[in-house]
């Protein structure tokens, strides 16, 4: 994915002064790890769209603050994972049935990698706070020390949900995701 | 490419339709730039106004001029002689009781009925009566009524006419039309708030914890959920069923009827009294109130420019759409005036004065009906 860290100060910039190009290429630069996290951590494409969405409805609401010398993705990955975890937490409180199952319409579910679809297959047997943790680390390359500051966590508890979750996991992949 | 780059299901598309939302919500934000608050200065001028208005000769100016800013349009007739659209049905609701206008003009007052709504098709209306529900026609006849403990509240019937759900109490009920098969459907919902789905038994309604559930009355452990901060106070449907309008006090949330958020409209401000859909569902009327104005505005339901259409001093309580969706129906209560807002390009604008004299103590617009 292109885009370096002078393209998003500009960018931000640019979005700031009112330039809709500018928050386009800022948005399609950081959609698909956003989107992506949220939908690993929640496995439900609504919601994760709904999460990202919000999350990005909140970049758009607190642009004019934004320092622009910070970067834009542990931001907004920041508030992404936590919402996703928010989610899964409260969906795992109630009885809740697919929207498949209400006799609504349902879109098409568009064609995916099979890598993807095993990976999220393979996830969606953790618990959202080993998914999250993994999610952070692996897909969205954070350190454990980044991971333990964007989820309000010690950096020991990030360390071993980290190795509890790869051991699961491991069984259920082909290859090693280290 | 490890597994890690490959697109999840649901990526691109959401991207496209979340770039819209956003782009939209930047749009808002560069068109509607931050302004002073002069509310409390508007208040303060208020109190001012009428002090000077007992004590001083000039005061009498001041006060007079405060008496014209609600005063409404000049030229209004005096009384409602005819409703623009043809075979068309008002229902409105006053203190007295629930008044069905045909299109001459001439009125029925079903005294006693408050919370009153039309059957799918206009012929029946639903409407409480002391501690009962009661299915009835036009003219008053009731073909059955079912009481219960709780107040009743908010009768709303579904698109096909087989189902009406009301509150009791706390407890969302669902009936049959025919008045048969009365059973409660949840007590984790806030009364007041919901919108049966087209073409299904789908009602959506608002849960305790704020957020949007959308189940199926007959299936009803088949439900799902829609997460929203924006608090609603009024769920509507698209004629296609295929999106869900919200409005709650400072936004309008649009969703897919799966639930991700087609867009958002949001007021700075501003407060949101009330949204109405037009009858094909593509476009959007709602009221903003702000430091004593009132604001009349359209847009369309997925995507476009927000237009004020109207805007006056004072309260306007209501919008509702003529069936045949050529014009909406403004109840400017502040200045006990209607107006027949005639396209939303404002070609014409007929207003009628003296509602509360016509209808009574509060008069309110519940409906415009069927063809």
């Amino acid at each position: 994915m292109a885009g370096s860290r002078g393209d998003e100060r500009a960018w931000i910039r640019g979005a700031q002064s009112g330039s809709v190009p500018d928050l386009e290429a800022l948005f399609r630069h950081h959609w698909p790890r956003a989107y992506r996290a949220a939908y690993l951590v929640v496995h439900d494409s609504a919601a994760a769209e709904d999460i990202a969405q919000e999350a990005f409805l909140a970049a758009v609401r607190g642009l004019d603050r934004f320092d622009r010398r910070r970067p834009f993705g542990p931001w907004l990955h920041r508030i992404v994972v936590n919402r996703a975890i928010d989610w899964s937490r409260s969906r795992a409180l109630r009885r809740e049935s697919s929207d498949a199952r209400l006799g609504l319409v349902a879109a098409p579910a568009p064609p995916d990698g099979e890598h993807a679809q095993t990976l999220a297959a393979a996830l969606a047997d953790l618990s959202p706070e080993h998914r999250a943790v993994i999610v952070m680390r692996h897909l969205l390359e954070y350190t454990p020390g980044e991971i333990a500051e964007a989820l309000g966590l010690p950096r020991g508890t990030v360390n071993s949900r980290l190795r509890r979750g790869l051991d699961e996991l491991a069984g259920k992949l082909d290859e090693e995701l280290q | 490419m490890s597994r890690w780059d490959e697109p999840v299901p649901g990526e691109r598309e959401g991207g496209d339709r979340t770039w819209s939302v956003v782009r939209d919500a930047f749009e808002e934000r560069i068109r509607v730039p931050h302004k002073r608050d002069w509310r409390p200065i508007a208040i303060a001028a208020a109190v001012g106004a009428v002090i000077a208005g007992a004590v001083t000769p000039p005061g009498h100016a001041v006060l007079g001029s405060l008496r014209d800013a609600v005063r409404g349009e000049r030229n209004a007739a005096p009384a409602l002689l005819s409703l623009p659209s043809p075979h068309s049905r008002l229902l409105v609701q006053s203190v007295e009781g629930a008044w069905v206008v045909q299109s001459d003009g001439s009125k029925r007052l079903l005294r006693g009925y408050r919370n009153a709504t039309w059957s799918p098709h206009g012929l029946y209306l639903a409407a409480v009566h002391g501690n009962e529900l009661r299915a009835l026609e036009p003219n008053g006849a009731v073909h059955w009524s079912i009481g219960r403990a709780g107040a009743i509240r908010n009768p709303h019937w579904s698109f096909d006419g087989y189902r009406i759900a009301y509150f009791a109490g706390p407890t969302l009920r669902v009936i049959y039309g025919d008045g048969t098969h009365d059973r409660a459907l949840t007590r984790d919902a806030r009364p007041g708030v919901s919108a049966w789905q087209p073409a299904s038994h789908a009602l959506a309604y608002l849960n305790r914890a704020g957020n949007i559930v959308i189940r199926n009355v007959d299936q009803p452990l088949h439900f799902a959920v829609i997460r929203t901060r924006l608090t609603p106070r009024q769920l509507q449907w698209t004629r296609d069923g295929r999106l869900l309008v919200a409005t709650g006090s400072h936004g309008i949330g649009v969703f897919a009827q799966r639930g991700p958020q087609q867009r958002r409209i949001d007021t700075g401000v501003g407060t949101i009294e009330t949204s109405a859909l037009s009858p094909d569902g593509k476009h959007l009327a709602f009221i903003e109130t702000r430091a004593g104005q009132s604001s009349l505005q359209a847009t369309g339901t997925t995507t476009g420019p927000t237009r004020e259409i109207f805007n006056g001093a004072g309260i306007f309580s209501n919008v509702v759409w003529a069936p045949d969706g050529r014009s909406v129906l403004l109840d400017w209560s502040s200045a006990d005036q209607w107006l027949f807002i005639h396209s939303l390009s404002v070609e014409k604008v007929d207003a009628v004065s003296n509602i509360s004299a016509d209808f009574g103590k509060e008069p309110s617009l519940v409906g415009w009906c069927c063809p």
